[in-house]
Protein backbone atom coordinates (compact mmCIF):
# COMPACT_ATOMS: atom_id res chain seq x y z
CA UNK A 1 0.00 0.00 0.00
CA UNK A 2 2.81 2.60 1.30
CA UNK A 3 5.05 1.50 -1.48
CA UNK A 4 2.74 1.52 -3.97
CA UNK A 5 1.85 5.47 -2.80
CA UNK A 6 5.30 6.44 -3.39
CA UNK A 7 6.01 4.63 -6.56
CA UNK A 8 2.13 5.87 -7.74
CA UNK A 9 0.59 9.45 -7.14
CA UNK A 10 4.04 10.43 -5.32
CA UNK A 11 6.30 10.02 -8.10
CA UNK A 12 3.94 11.47 -10.33
CA UNK A 13 3.64 14.54 -8.07
CA UNK A 14 7.07 14.90 -6.97
CA UNK A 15 8.66 14.47 -10.12
CA UNK A 16 6.11 16.97 -11.85
CA UNK A 17 7.33 19.69 -9.04
CA UNK A 18 10.56 19.18 -9.62
CA UNK A 19 10.81 19.32 -13.45
CA UNK A 20 8.40 22.44 -13.65
CA UNK A 21 10.09 23.79 -10.46
CA UNK A 22 13.69 23.52 -11.85
CA UNK A 23 12.19 24.57 -15.49
CA UNK A 24 10.57 27.69 -13.88
CA UNK A 25 13.82 28.76 -12.04
CA UNK A 26 16.09 28.37 -14.91
CA UNK A 27 13.73 30.07 -17.09
CA UNK A 28 13.57 33.04 -14.36
CA UNK A 29 17.53 33.11 -14.55
CA UNK A 30 17.98 32.47 -18.31
CA UNK A 31 14.87 35.45 -19.12
CA UNK A 32 17.14 38.22 -17.27
CA UNK A 33 19.39 38.14 -20.06
CA UNK A 34 22.68 40.28 -20.07
CA UNK A 35 22.91 43.37 -19.18
CA UNK A 36 24.36 46.20 -22.62
CA UNK A 37 27.27 46.05 -22.75
CA UNK A 38 28.23 49.32 -24.46
CA UNK A 39 31.36 49.72 -24.06
CA UNK A 40 33.66 47.50 -26.97
CA UNK A 41 34.50 44.02 -25.21
CA UNK A 42 38.42 43.39 -24.55
CA UNK A 43 37.78 40.13 -25.34
CA UNK A 44 35.05 37.42 -26.38
CA UNK A 45 32.45 36.77 -23.67
CA UNK A 46 32.20 33.58 -24.75
CA UNK A 47 35.23 32.37 -24.61
CA UNK A 48 35.56 33.80 -20.98
CA UNK A 49 32.34 32.27 -19.86
CA UNK A 50 33.42 28.69 -20.93
CA UNK A 51 36.60 29.32 -19.87
CA UNK A 52 35.38 30.23 -16.08
CA UNK A 53 33.27 27.55 -15.88
CA UNK A 54 36.19 25.22 -16.27
CA UNK A 55 39.09 27.13 -14.20
CA UNK A 56 35.98 27.84 -11.19
CA UNK A 57 36.36 23.55 -11.13
CA UNK A 58 39.51 24.06 -9.35
CA UNK A 59 40.64 26.60 -6.49
CA UNK A 60 41.99 30.08 -7.46
CA UNK A 61 45.79 30.49 -7.04
CA UNK A 62 46.64 31.87 -3.62
CA UNK A 63 43.67 30.24 -2.33
CA UNK A 64 44.36 26.62 -2.17
CA UNK A 65 45.52 25.98 1.20
CA UNK A 66 42.23 27.60 2.24
CA UNK A 67 40.42 25.54 0.54
CA UNK A 68 42.18 22.08 0.32
CA UNK A 69 39.57 20.64 2.29
CA UNK A 70 36.49 21.83 0.46
CA UNK A 71 38.14 21.05 -2.75
CA UNK A 72 38.87 17.13 -2.04
CA UNK A 73 35.54 16.68 0.10
CA UNK A 74 33.82 18.51 -2.65
CA UNK A 75 34.97 16.25 -5.26
CA UNK A 76 34.46 13.38 -3.02
CA UNK A 77 30.99 13.99 -2.59
CA UNK A 78 29.75 14.82 -5.70
CA UNK A 79 31.74 12.56 -8.16
CA UNK A 80 30.53 10.01 -5.46
CA UNK A 81 27.14 10.95 -5.91
CA UNK A 82 26.92 11.86 -9.43
CA UNK A 83 28.33 7.89 -9.66
CA UNK A 84 25.82 6.54 -7.63
CA UNK A 85 22.84 8.38 -9.25
CA UNK A 86 23.24 7.46 -12.71
CA UNK A 87 25.18 4.65 -12.42
CA UNK A 88 23.97 2.32 -9.47
CA UNK A 89 22.59 -0.82 -10.74
CA UNK A 90 18.90 0.01 -9.26
CA UNK A 91 18.84 3.69 -10.91
CA UNK A 92 19.70 2.21 -14.40
CA UNK A 93 16.52 -0.22 -13.83
CA UNK A 94 14.54 2.40 -12.43
CA UNK A 95 15.85 5.02 -14.95
CA UNK A 96 14.98 2.37 -18.18
CA UNK A 97 11.97 0.96 -16.71
CA UNK A 98 10.45 4.55 -14.97
CA UNK A 99 11.58 7.51 -17.08
CA UNK A 100 13.38 6.65 -20.37
CA UNK A 101 12.29 3.35 -21.27
CA UNK A 102 16.20 2.53 -22.12
CA UNK A 103 19.17 1.87 -19.97
CA UNK A 104 23.46 1.29 -19.78
CA UNK A 105 25.51 -0.80 -18.48
CA UNK A 106 25.60 0.21 -14.67
CA UNK A 107 28.98 0.08 -12.63
CA UNK A 108 30.25 -2.56 -11.03
CA UNK A 109 29.84 -3.67 -7.97
CA UNK A 110 33.23 -2.45 -6.11
CA UNK A 111 32.52 0.71 -8.40
CA UNK A 112 29.43 1.30 -6.50
CA UNK A 113 30.97 0.64 -3.03
CA UNK A 114 33.53 3.45 -3.86
CA UNK A 115 31.12 5.99 -5.20
CA UNK A 116 28.89 5.41 -2.20
CA UNK A 117 31.66 5.78 0.72
CA UNK A 118 33.46 8.58 -1.30
CA UNK A 119 30.13 10.35 -1.40
CA UNK A 120 28.82 9.31 2.64
CA UNK A 121 32.07 10.35 3.19
CA UNK A 122 32.26 13.75 1.64
CA UNK A 123 28.91 14.88 2.61
CA UNK A 124 29.78 14.44 5.94
CA UNK A 125 33.04 16.13 6.07
CA UNK A 126 31.53 19.05 4.28
CA UNK A 127 28.68 19.44 6.46
CA UNK A 128 30.61 18.83 9.80
CA UNK A 129 32.78 21.70 8.38
CA UNK A 130 29.60 23.84 8.15
CA UNK A 131 28.62 23.26 11.89
CA UNK A 132 32.25 23.29 13.39
CA UNK A 133 33.87 26.12 11.23
CA UNK A 134 33.11 29.39 12.91
CA UNK A 135 32.73 31.81 9.56
CA UNK A 136 31.11 28.72 8.19
CA UNK A 137 28.44 28.43 10.68
CA UNK A 138 27.23 32.14 10.69
CA UNK A 139 27.09 32.41 6.97
CA UNK A 140 24.87 29.12 6.94
CA UNK A 141 21.10 29.09 6.80
CA UNK A 142 18.15 26.73 7.19
CA UNK A 143 18.67 25.43 3.12
CA UNK A 144 22.42 24.30 3.53
CA UNK A 145 21.44 22.49 6.44
CA UNK A 146 18.12 21.08 5.12
CA UNK A 147 19.59 20.20 1.73
CA UNK A 148 22.84 18.40 3.47
CA UNK A 149 20.15 16.30 5.79
CA UNK A 150 18.16 15.40 2.98
CA UNK A 151 20.54 14.67 0.51
CA UNK A 152 22.02 12.17 3.82
CA UNK A 153 18.64 10.64 4.03
CA UNK A 154 18.30 9.72 0.39
CA UNK A 155 21.67 8.20 0.45
CA UNK A 156 21.24 6.40 3.73
CA UNK A 157 18.26 4.97 2.74
CA UNK A 158 19.13 3.85 -0.24
CA UNK A 159 21.98 2.17 1.43
CA UNK A 160 19.62 0.53 3.63
CA UNK A 161 17.53 -0.82 1.00
CA UNK A 162 20.61 -2.52 -0.80
CA UNK A 163 19.49 -6.12 -0.12
CA UNK A 164 16.36 -5.64 -1.65
CA UNK A 165 13.74 -8.39 -0.78
CA UNK A 166 12.30 -5.57 1.58
CA UNK A 167 9.39 -3.36 0.10
CA UNK A 168 9.19 -0.96 3.04
CA UNK A 169 12.88 -0.61 2.82
CA UNK A 170 12.76 0.39 -0.73
CA UNK A 171 9.20 2.29 -0.10
CA UNK A 172 11.18 4.51 2.67
CA UNK A 173 14.15 5.12 0.01
CA UNK A 174 11.51 6.47 -2.75
CA UNK A 175 9.73 8.37 0.09
CA UNK A 176 13.16 10.06 0.90
CA UNK A 177 13.76 10.85 -3.16
CA UNK A 178 10.17 12.42 -3.55
CA UNK A 179 10.94 14.61 -0.73
CA UNK A 180 14.00 15.99 -1.87
CA UNK A 181 12.87 16.27 -5.45
CA UNK A 182 9.78 18.29 -4.28
CA UNK A 183 12.27 20.52 -2.04
CA UNK A 184 15.07 20.69 -4.88
CA UNK A 185 13.46 23.57 -7.02
CA UNK A 186 12.93 25.91 -4.38
CA UNK A 187 16.49 25.46 -2.47
CA UNK A 188 20.13 26.27 -2.92
CA UNK A 189 20.57 22.04 -4.12
CA UNK A 190 19.51 24.33 -7.77
CA UNK A 191 22.96 24.86 -7.73
CA UNK A 192 23.57 21.65 -9.47
CA UNK A 193 22.06 23.02 -12.54
CA UNK A 194 22.58 26.92 -11.95
CA UNK A 195 26.32 25.97 -11.55
CA UNK A 196 27.10 26.61 -14.48
CA UNK A 197 24.87 29.49 -15.89
CA UNK A 198 26.90 31.28 -13.13
CA UNK A 199 30.07 30.74 -13.70
CA UNK A 200 29.73 31.09 -17.34
CA UNK A 201 27.86 34.74 -16.48
CA UNK A 202 30.85 35.79 -14.44
CA UNK A 203 33.29 34.71 -16.88
CA UNK A 204 31.76 36.33 -19.84
CA UNK A 205 31.45 39.71 -18.16
CA UNK A 206 34.85 39.59 -17.01
CA UNK A 207 36.04 38.61 -20.31
CA UNK A 208 34.64 41.46 -21.72
CA UNK A 209 36.17 43.73 -19.10
CA UNK A 210 39.35 42.52 -19.85
CA UNK A 211 39.43 40.84 -16.45
CA UNK A 212 40.63 37.50 -15.58
CA UNK A 213 38.21 35.61 -13.93
CA UNK B 1 -7.02 -83.30 2.58
CA UNK B 2 -6.29 -85.90 5.36
CA UNK B 3 -5.56 -84.95 9.00
CA UNK B 4 -1.98 -85.88 8.86
CA UNK B 5 -1.06 -83.49 5.77
CA UNK B 6 -3.20 -80.82 7.76
CA UNK B 7 -1.22 -81.23 10.51
CA UNK B 8 2.22 -80.98 8.69
CA UNK B 9 0.84 -77.79 7.13
CA UNK B 10 0.52 -76.30 10.23
CA UNK B 11 3.95 -77.30 11.69
CA UNK B 12 5.54 -75.54 8.88
CA UNK B 13 3.30 -72.36 9.15
CA UNK B 14 4.79 -72.42 12.65
CA UNK B 15 8.43 -73.00 11.34
CA UNK B 16 7.89 -70.14 9.15
CA UNK B 17 6.61 -68.34 11.47
CA UNK B 18 9.79 -69.18 13.83
CA UNK B 19 12.36 -68.37 11.10
CA UNK B 20 10.79 -64.74 10.29
CA UNK B 21 10.96 -64.00 14.41
CA UNK B 22 14.96 -65.02 14.56
CA UNK B 23 15.39 -63.29 11.53
CA UNK B 24 14.41 -60.27 13.04
CA UNK B 25 15.93 -60.75 16.44
CA UNK B 26 19.10 -61.38 14.87
CA UNK B 27 18.42 -58.39 12.66
CA UNK B 28 18.15 -56.33 15.73
CA UNK B 29 21.03 -57.62 17.50
CA UNK B 30 23.50 -57.88 15.08
CA UNK B 31 24.31 -54.08 15.14
CA UNK B 32 24.40 -53.59 19.14
CA UNK B 33 27.49 -56.93 19.43
CA UNK B 34 30.08 -54.25 18.50
CA UNK B 35 28.70 -52.04 21.40
CA UNK B 36 28.80 -55.66 23.12
CA UNK B 37 32.43 -56.17 22.08
CA UNK B 38 33.58 -52.91 22.76
CA UNK B 39 32.50 -53.22 26.24
CA UNK B 40 34.28 -56.20 26.70
CA UNK B 41 37.44 -54.47 25.11
CA UNK B 42 37.28 -55.88 21.93
CA UNK B 43 38.28 -53.24 18.89
CA UNK B 44 36.38 -53.52 15.79
CA UNK B 45 36.73 -51.26 12.46
CA UNK B 46 33.92 -49.52 10.86
CA UNK B 47 34.80 -49.43 7.58
CA UNK B 48 32.94 -45.84 7.23
CA UNK B 49 35.43 -44.40 10.20
CA UNK B 50 38.45 -43.45 7.98
CA UNK B 51 36.17 -41.78 5.47
CA UNK B 52 34.59 -39.87 8.21
CA UNK B 53 37.29 -38.84 10.23
CA UNK B 54 38.97 -37.59 6.90
CA UNK B 55 35.47 -35.73 6.48
CA UNK B 56 35.69 -34.13 9.95
CA UNK B 57 39.40 -33.23 10.06
CA UNK B 58 39.15 -31.75 6.64
CA UNK B 59 42.16 -34.32 5.16
CA UNK B 60 41.66 -32.78 1.44
CA UNK B 61 42.74 -36.18 -0.24
CA UNK B 62 40.10 -38.38 0.33
CA UNK B 63 37.75 -35.55 -0.74
CA UNK B 64 37.50 -34.20 -4.32
CA UNK B 65 35.09 -32.08 -5.59
CA UNK B 66 33.93 -30.56 -9.19
CA UNK B 67 32.88 -27.15 -7.36
CA UNK B 68 35.80 -24.42 -7.63
CA UNK B 69 36.08 -22.57 -4.61
CA UNK B 70 37.23 -21.60 -1.44
CA UNK B 71 36.48 -24.46 1.24
CA UNK B 72 34.84 -26.26 -1.63
CA UNK B 73 35.39 -29.91 -0.49
CA UNK B 74 35.11 -29.61 2.87
CA UNK B 75 31.99 -31.52 3.91
CA UNK B 76 31.80 -30.77 7.71
CA UNK B 77 33.61 -27.55 9.08
CA UNK B 78 34.27 -28.64 12.87
CA UNK B 79 35.66 -25.34 13.22
CA UNK B 80 32.29 -23.80 12.49
CA UNK B 81 30.58 -25.33 15.33
CA UNK B 82 33.36 -23.93 17.46
CA UNK B 83 32.99 -20.97 16.13
CA UNK B 84 29.01 -21.02 16.75
CA UNK B 85 29.09 -22.32 20.09
CA UNK B 86 31.51 -18.89 20.94
CA UNK B 87 29.27 -16.89 19.51
CA UNK B 88 25.46 -18.40 21.19
CA UNK B 89 27.02 -19.00 24.34
CA UNK B 90 29.90 -16.47 25.11
CA UNK B 91 30.51 -13.54 22.85
CA UNK B 92 26.60 -12.80 23.30
CA UNK B 93 26.08 -13.08 26.60
CA UNK B 94 29.59 -11.88 27.21
CA UNK B 95 28.91 -9.11 25.38
CA UNK B 96 25.71 -8.18 26.80
CA UNK B 97 27.47 -8.37 30.57
CA UNK B 98 30.18 -6.28 29.29
CA UNK B 99 28.10 -3.51 27.65
CA UNK B 100 25.24 -3.68 30.49
CA UNK B 101 28.24 -3.99 33.40
CA UNK B 102 29.85 -0.39 31.84
CA UNK B 103 26.68 1.08 31.86
CA UNK B 104 26.20 -0.10 35.16
CA UNK B 105 28.94 1.44 36.70
CA UNK B 106 28.58 4.60 34.76
CA UNK B 107 25.51 4.83 36.62
CA UNK B 108 27.18 3.80 39.98
CA UNK B 109 30.07 6.26 39.68
CA UNK B 110 26.99 9.26 38.45
CA UNK B 111 25.44 8.70 41.95
CA UNK B 112 29.07 8.72 43.75
CA UNK B 113 30.40 11.73 42.27
CA UNK B 114 27.37 13.35 40.39
CA UNK B 115 28.44 15.70 37.66
CA UNK B 116 32.21 16.89 38.06
CA UNK B 117 31.79 20.99 38.12
CA UNK B 118 34.41 23.41 37.42
CA UNK B 119 34.88 24.16 40.84
CA UNK B 120 35.75 27.98 40.44
CA UNK B 121 32.87 28.03 38.51
CA UNK B 122 32.63 29.64 34.88
CA UNK B 123 35.74 32.49 34.66
CA UNK B 124 33.85 33.65 31.28
CA UNK B 125 37.44 33.28 30.07
CA UNK B 126 37.94 30.90 27.30
CA UNK B 127 41.15 29.11 26.17
CA UNK B 128 41.17 27.81 22.33
CA UNK B 129 41.81 23.56 22.89
CA UNK B 130 40.75 21.92 19.60
CA UNK B 131 41.00 23.51 16.03
CA UNK B 132 38.18 22.89 13.83
CA UNK B 133 40.22 20.31 11.83
CA UNK B 134 40.60 18.41 14.82
CA UNK B 135 36.70 18.69 15.40
CA UNK B 136 36.22 18.05 11.93
CA UNK B 137 38.51 14.68 12.19
CA UNK B 138 37.04 13.82 15.86
CA UNK B 139 33.24 14.20 14.51
CA UNK B 140 33.85 12.37 11.58
CA UNK B 141 35.02 9.63 13.29
CA UNK B 142 32.36 9.53 16.08
CA UNK B 143 29.84 9.39 13.12
CA UNK B 144 31.18 6.43 11.81
CA UNK B 145 31.47 4.99 15.43
CA UNK B 146 28.05 5.26 16.34
CA UNK B 147 26.79 4.12 12.80
CA UNK B 148 28.24 1.26 12.83
CA UNK B 149 28.31 0.41 16.74
CA UNK B 150 24.55 0.60 16.43
CA UNK B 151 23.82 -1.08 13.68
CA UNK B 152 26.69 -3.89 14.42
CA UNK B 153 25.22 -4.20 17.51
CA UNK B 154 21.60 -5.02 15.95
CA UNK B 155 23.14 -7.72 13.96
CA UNK B 156 24.48 -9.38 17.41
CA UNK B 157 21.43 -8.57 19.71
CA UNK B 158 18.88 -7.77 17.78
CA UNK B 159 17.35 -11.32 17.69
CA UNK B 160 17.04 -10.93 21.45
CA UNK B 161 15.86 -7.00 21.93
CA UNK B 162 13.84 -6.52 18.50
CA UNK B 163 11.83 -9.25 17.60
CA UNK B 164 10.10 -8.87 20.94
CA UNK B 165 9.42 -5.25 19.79
CA UNK B 166 9.54 -5.32 15.85
CA UNK B 167 7.93 -9.05 14.97
CA UNK B 168 10.16 -11.12 12.95
CA UNK B 169 8.83 -9.51 9.59
CA UNK B 170 10.13 -6.08 10.97
CA UNK B 171 13.37 -7.15 12.50
CA UNK B 172 14.16 -8.97 9.29
CA UNK B 173 13.94 -5.68 7.38
CA UNK B 174 15.94 -3.84 10.36
CA UNK B 175 18.64 -6.74 10.11
CA UNK B 176 18.80 -6.30 6.45
CA UNK B 177 19.30 -2.50 6.34
CA UNK B 178 21.52 -2.52 9.47
CA UNK B 179 23.81 -5.12 7.73
CA UNK B 180 23.47 -3.08 3.96
CA UNK B 181 24.85 0.08 6.45
CA UNK B 182 27.20 -2.13 8.30
CA UNK B 183 29.08 -3.18 5.35
CA UNK B 184 28.98 -0.03 3.55
CA UNK B 185 29.82 2.73 6.09
CA UNK B 186 32.50 -0.09 7.46
CA UNK B 187 35.75 0.72 5.00
CA UNK B 188 34.94 4.70 5.59
CA UNK B 189 36.53 3.90 8.96
CA UNK B 190 39.73 3.43 8.82
CA UNK B 191 40.45 6.71 7.01
CA UNK B 192 38.26 8.33 9.93
CA UNK B 193 40.55 6.40 11.98
CA UNK B 194 43.79 7.76 9.80
CA UNK B 195 42.41 11.48 10.49
CA UNK B 196 42.30 11.00 14.17
CA UNK B 197 45.48 9.58 14.32
CA UNK B 198 47.43 12.24 12.44
CA UNK B 199 45.10 15.41 14.26
CA UNK B 200 45.73 13.96 17.66
CA UNK B 201 48.67 11.66 17.78
CA UNK B 202 51.02 14.87 18.50
CA UNK B 203 51.25 15.08 22.37
CA UNK B 204 49.71 11.36 23.24
CA UNK B 205 53.16 9.56 24.48
CA UNK B 206 52.85 8.60 27.94
CA UNK B 207 55.00 10.91 30.28
CA UNK B 208 56.02 9.59 33.86
CA UNK B 209 53.58 12.66 34.92
CA UNK B 210 50.11 10.51 33.65
CA UNK B 211 51.38 7.56 35.46
CA UNK B 212 51.31 9.93 38.59
CA UNK B 213 47.84 10.54 37.18
CA UNK B 214 46.62 7.25 36.92
CA UNK B 215 48.23 6.86 40.68
CA UNK B 216 45.55 9.12 41.57
CA UNK B 217 42.62 7.69 39.20
CA UNK B 218 42.91 11.27 37.70
CA UNK B 219 40.97 12.84 40.72
CA UNK B 220 38.29 11.31 39.82
CA UNK B 221 37.23 9.91 42.98
CA UNK B 222 38.70 13.04 44.84
CA UNK B 223 38.27 16.53 44.51
CA UNK B 224 41.73 17.00 43.76
CA UNK B 225 41.94 16.72 40.28
CA UNK B 226 45.78 15.41 39.19
CA UNK B 227 48.61 17.28 37.65
CA UNK B 228 47.99 17.07 33.78
CA UNK B 229 49.24 18.58 30.41
CA UNK B 230 47.66 18.93 27.23
CA UNK B 231 46.08 15.42 27.56
CA UNK B 232 45.95 13.88 31.01
CA UNK B 233 46.64 9.69 31.21
CA UNK B 234 42.80 8.89 30.98
CA UNK B 235 42.89 10.82 27.65
CA UNK B 236 45.98 9.25 26.04
CA UNK B 237 44.84 5.88 27.06
CA UNK B 238 41.37 6.26 25.20
CA UNK B 239 43.65 7.82 21.90
CA UNK B 240 45.94 4.24 21.99
CA UNK B 241 42.84 2.04 22.57
CA UNK B 242 40.77 4.07 19.60
CA UNK B 243 44.41 3.18 17.40
CA UNK B 244 44.94 -0.13 18.69
CA UNK B 245 41.22 -1.23 18.75
CA UNK B 246 40.62 0.82 15.71
CA UNK B 247 43.55 -1.23 13.83
CA UNK B 248 42.24 -4.38 14.85
CA UNK B 249 38.62 -3.85 13.61
CA UNK B 250 39.26 -2.20 10.47
CA UNK B 251 41.45 -4.92 9.61
CA UNK B 252 39.22 -7.96 10.79
CA UNK B 253 36.02 -5.77 9.15
CA UNK B 254 37.80 -5.83 5.81
CA UNK B 255 38.26 -9.17 5.66
CA UNK B 256 35.03 -10.04 6.23
CA UNK B 257 33.47 -7.17 3.98
CA UNK B 258 35.40 -8.68 0.82
CA UNK B 259 35.32 -12.19 1.28
CA UNK B 260 36.92 -12.22 -2.48
CA UNK B 261 40.79 -12.52 -1.93
CA UNK B 262 40.60 -16.09 -0.69
CA UNK B 263 39.78 -16.19 2.87
CA UNK B 264 38.06 -19.03 3.81
CA UNK B 265 35.57 -20.40 6.50
CA UNK B 266 38.31 -20.51 9.16
CA UNK B 267 39.91 -16.89 8.67
CA UNK B 268 36.15 -15.32 8.38
CA UNK B 269 35.22 -16.39 11.47
CA UNK B 270 38.73 -15.89 12.94
CA UNK B 271 38.27 -12.23 11.68
CA UNK B 272 34.55 -12.18 13.11
CA UNK B 273 36.03 -13.48 16.49
CA UNK B 274 37.95 -10.75 16.86
CA UNK B 275 35.65 -8.12 15.31
CA UNK B 276 33.02 -9.00 17.76
CA UNK B 277 35.42 -8.95 20.76
CA UNK B 278 37.16 -5.51 19.84
CA UNK B 279 33.85 -3.99 18.99
CA UNK B 280 32.41 -4.38 22.10
CA UNK B 281 35.19 -3.48 23.73
CA UNK B 282 35.48 -0.61 21.64
CA UNK B 283 31.91 0.38 22.46
CA UNK B 284 32.03 -0.16 26.14
CA UNK B 285 35.17 1.67 26.55
CA UNK B 286 33.33 4.39 24.14
CA UNK B 287 30.28 4.96 26.23
CA UNK B 288 33.18 6.21 29.55
CA UNK B 289 34.69 8.02 27.29
CA UNK B 290 31.21 9.78 26.04
CA UNK B 291 30.08 10.06 29.59
CA UNK B 292 33.13 12.11 30.84
CA UNK B 293 32.92 14.19 27.63
CA UNK B 294 29.17 15.37 28.24
CA UNK B 295 26.87 14.41 31.38
CA UNK B 296 30.01 13.47 33.81
CA UNK B 297 31.87 16.89 33.50
CA UNK B 298 31.05 20.20 33.31
CA UNK B 299 32.69 22.30 30.85
CA UNK B 300 34.65 19.19 28.15
CA UNK B 301 32.23 19.00 25.83
CA UNK B 302 32.75 22.46 24.69
CA UNK B 303 35.79 21.51 23.67
CA UNK B 304 34.70 19.32 21.11
CA UNK B 305 31.89 21.34 19.90
CA UNK B 306 33.04 25.16 20.50
CA UNK B 307 36.48 24.59 20.29
CA UNK B 308 37.27 26.52 23.43
CA UNK B 309 37.02 25.69 27.32
CA UNK B 310 36.32 27.96 29.85
CA UNK B 311 39.87 28.65 31.43
CA UNK B 312 38.90 27.41 35.20
CA UNK B 313 38.48 23.96 33.25
CA UNK B 314 41.70 24.19 31.69
CA UNK B 315 43.48 24.96 35.21
CA UNK B 316 41.54 22.56 37.05
CA UNK B 317 42.01 19.17 34.34
CA UNK B 318 44.94 20.42 32.75
CA UNK B 319 46.70 23.01 35.19
CA UNK B 320 50.10 22.54 33.01
CA UNK B 321 48.63 22.98 29.59
CA UNK B 322 46.89 26.08 31.43
CA UNK B 323 50.09 27.84 32.50
CA UNK B 324 51.68 27.31 29.30
CA UNK B 325 48.43 29.26 27.54
CA UNK B 326 49.13 32.37 29.81
CA UNK B 327 52.38 32.23 29.38
CA UNK B 328 51.77 32.48 25.57
CA UNK B 329 49.14 34.87 26.63
CA UNK B 330 46.54 32.55 25.06
CA UNK B 331 43.93 33.14 28.06
CA UNK B 332 40.60 34.86 27.62
CA UNK B 333 40.87 35.82 23.68
CA UNK B 334 37.80 36.75 22.72
CA UNK B 335 36.50 34.46 20.48
CA UNK B 336 35.20 36.05 17.37
CA UNK B 337 34.96 35.02 14.19
CA UNK B 338 37.91 36.52 12.62
CA UNK B 339 39.95 35.55 15.53
CA UNK B 340 38.90 32.17 14.87
CA UNK B 341 39.80 31.72 11.63
CA UNK B 342 42.94 33.07 12.34
CA UNK B 343 43.52 30.76 14.99
CA UNK B 344 42.26 27.30 13.15
CA UNK B 345 43.41 28.20 9.28
CA UNK B 346 46.33 30.40 9.29
CA UNK B 347 47.80 29.88 12.29
CA UNK B 348 46.58 26.53 13.01
CA UNK B 349 47.56 26.20 16.68
CA UNK B 350 51.46 26.34 16.01
CA UNK B 351 52.86 28.16 19.39
CA UNK B 352 49.43 27.52 21.59
CA UNK B 353 50.81 25.27 23.83
CA UNK B 354 48.98 22.48 21.96
CA UNK B 355 50.96 19.20 21.82
CA UNK B 356 53.32 20.48 19.34
CA UNK B 357 54.77 22.37 22.31
CA UNK B 358 56.66 21.12 25.24
CA UNK B 359 54.59 19.56 27.73
CA UNK B 360 56.37 20.15 30.96
CA UNK B 361 57.00 16.27 32.70
CA UNK B 362 56.45 15.36 36.03
CA UNK B 363 60.55 16.50 36.74
CA UNK B 364 59.63 19.69 34.48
Amino acid sequence: MFLEFVQGPLWYVSATVFVLGVSIRLWEVLSKGLKPDLSTPRADGTGGALRTIVSRSWTAEGFSRGATFHLIAGYMFHLGLFLLLFWAAPHVVFIEERILGFGWTPAPHWLFIVAADLAFAGLILLWLRRVLHPVMRRISTFDDHAGAILTFLVMFTGCMALLKGHDSLRAIHMLTVEMLMIYFPFSRLMHAFTFALSRGYTGAAMARKGVQA
Amino acid sequence: MSKDENTRKRQRYRRAWRMTWLLLAFALLVPLVPYGLAATGVQLNNPGTDLWRAVRQRVQEPTSTQVENIDGSVLINTWGEEWRNFRANLLVPGGAVLLLGTLALILLFYLYRGRIKIEGGRSGKLVPRFSVNQRVAHWFAASQFVILGVTGLVLLYGRYVLIPLLGPEGFSATAAACKAIHNLFGPIFPFALIGIIFLFGRGNWFRMLDFKWFMQAGGLFSHHIADSGYYNGGQKTWFWMTVLFGFLISASGLVLDFPVFGQGREVMAGAHLVHAVVALSFVAAALGHIYIGTLGMEGAAESMTQGYVDANWAKEHHNLWYEEMEKAGMVDVAPNALEEVKRHDVIDFKGFGSPGGKEPDAEG
